[in-house]
């Protein structure tokens, strides 16, 4: 992967909207800011908000509602509005999730799982180019957290988003905290997870706190839920350490969407991230010199 | 294995309706995976249904958090999202409530849930630069009454048969009495607002209807006309100034683009 001049070598945060008028006023010193489009889409105050921010700092867009897995299509004027925005405040990432989210017009709110097979990978494939043409730039796109899988799959996770970079060019947000999470529930080795995606087209990574809750589908066992509502759990910091080692440094990014506290314990935890990467690197680096 | 689609529509039906047992065959993920995608369920109303309460405090507020989190919780499930930016759900909120059973006790719920959907509508708007008194002096006289006019986005209008208004104030100024009697009184009211501040005026009917068809696009002959319907003395040279001197007049485009400001 090339650096942009843009690239940030800090790990960043998510900005949302009860910490906007204080990024403005204080400006903090955040490496760099993920915003939802769709918290400012519909508010031209925030969005006023957002442009003076984008002088100050390098911005990712992060979609949700930008919903790729959708058998019914993508949502062309969400689509052109997302690419209004992102002319405007020219983000430095564009990312969603392979997920879907829309259904006959109806917007579900959540990230939904798909089956991965060959139906899905065809049409995955045709609405990666449509957002690519769309925005004008490449995107990058999530591995989900996953509770469920499907009887039908007929690849791996790893296996389907390699395809997905290979037909479309898109490049691989890669959520830590969501890989964890889902091999706990799903129950696979997360460090070979991280081996068997294409290190070359990882283009981000991911962060964010999950909470523990008693599985109703098997009792006595555990759960974890994708909540990004608490700190970054220690188990999620070592895969990352792990991450960096593959993948090499990558924007790196610390989301909190719910219960969201103080500006500063999100800063903290983009620190925290800052210093898990160099001391991975650092580690890696004396690795290969005694090799 | 069905196709995607019809995938899909299970999945749809298992989040909005909670109707988890027809996509069940379809998971894997523990001994009783449908029991997992109850997690997508979950989220989906909670977070619509938080969304809506933040959006309707003042509402709560009249009615009580039960009545509110429960009307919530089936709007959800009865009326999903069609957008894809929450925060332009829940217009059609107010007329939901006021059909709920029990919602006849409150015989303005409908009004004053509208007036506040209006109130966090126009207060995350931003007001655009105004045209002074000479933009209006610009036009012939003749070419003035076919010409649209254009106002300030934030700005919604509300004709209600209860003065909602003055409720909502006790309400903003935690002022309201332990016991509150409201009477009938047909009211216009102007909902102002931009950068998080909003205010209430309250409009004669005339230039309320006159105001509220510019909004609609009607042309300034038109929308005199129809002010002149409802109230005979409606001046419409003092409605003019006024709406200039308010600042709430953004463009003005003649119908037939000649004379385009």
């Amino acid at each position: 992967m090339t650096s942009s001049p843009r690239t940030p070598n800090r790990a960043g945060v998510g900005l949302r909207l009860p910490h906007l008028a204080e990024v403005v006023a204080t400006r903090p010193p955040a490496g760099w800011l993920e915003i939802h489009p769709e918290n400012f889409l519909a508010n031209p105050h925030a969005t006023e908000l957002l442009i003076e921010v984008s002088h100050h700092y390098p911005l990712s867009v992060h979609t949700v509602g930008v919903s790729i897995g959708s058998v019914h299509g993508i949502d062309r004027e969400h689509l052109k509005r997302v690419r209004a925005l992102v002319d405007t405040i020219d983000p430095i990432l564009v990312s969603g999730h392979l997920a879907w989210s829309t259904h006959e017009g109806e917007y579900l709110n959540d990230l939904l799982p798909l089956p991965y097979d060959d139906e899905v990978l065809r049409l995955l494939t045709a609405h990666i180019h449509e957002v690519q043409e769309g925005l004008g730039r490449p995107y990058l796109v999530e591995n989900p957290s996953s509770y469920v899988g499907f009887t039908s799959s007929t690849m791996t996770e790893c296996e389907f988003l390699g395809e997905l970079v290979r037909r479309t060019g898109c490049r691989l947000l890669c959520d830590v905290s969501n890989v964890y999470l889902s091999s706990h529930n799903m129950g696979f080795d997360p460090y070979r997870y991280i081996d068997e995606l294409p290190a070359d087209a990882i283009g981000e990574l991911h962060l964010g706190g999950f909470t523990s809750e008693a599985d109703e589908a098997t009792p006595g066992e555990e759960l974890l839920v994708d909540t990004h509502a608490s700190v970054v759990a220690d188990a999620a910091w070592d895969l990352y350490a792990y991450a960096v080692q593959r993948f090499g440094p990558r924007p790196t990014l610390i989301e909190w969407d719910n219960d969201i506290p103080q500006l500063a314990t999100l800063l903290n935890e983009a620190a925290r991230a800052d210093t898990v990467a160099a001391h991975a690197v650092s580690q890696e680096a004396r690795r290969a010199t005694a090799c | 294995m069905p196709p995607l689609v019809e995938t899909q529509r299970r999945l749809r039906q298992a989040v909005v309706a909670g109707n988890l047992m027809e996509v069940a065959p379809l998971l894997i993920g523990g001994r009783d995976p449908s029991r997992r995608l109850a997690i997508h369920h979950r989220h989906y109303e909670t977070s619509l249904v938080t969304a809506l309460l933040g959006k309707f405090p003042a509402t709560g507020w009249l009615v009580g958090t039960t009545f509110m989190t429960q009307a919530a919780r089936q709007f959800v499930r009865e009326r999903p999202p069609h957008a894809l930016c929450i925060a332009e759900y829940g217009a059609e909120f107010p007329q939901f409530l006021s059909a709920r059973p029990a919602a006849d006790r409150v015989p303005y719920l409908r009004p004053f849930a509208e007036l506040e959907w209006h109130l966090g509508q126009v207060s995350v708007e931003t007001d655009q630069p105004t045209l002074g008194p000479g933009a209006l002096s610009a036009f012939r006289p003749e070419a003035l009454v076919d010409a649209a006019l254009v106002l300030q986005p934030g700005v919604r209008y509300l004709h209600a048969p209860w003065p909602v208004d003055g409720l909502m104030r006790l309400y903003l100024t935690d002022t309201a009495p332990d016991r509150l009697s409201l009477q009938p009184e047909e009211v216009w009211i102007e909902v102002r607002g931009a950068r998080g501040d909003f205010r209430m005026t309250r409009l004669d009917a005339g230039e309320f209807v006159f105001r509220r068809a510019i909004q609609h696009a009607s042309t300034l002959g038109e929308a005199a006309e129809r002010a002149l319907e409802t109230r005979s003395a409606f001046e419409l040279g003092r409605v003019l100034a006024a709406l200039v001197a308010e600042g709430l007049l953004t463009a003005i485009t003649a119908r037939n683009h000649r004379d385009e400001q």
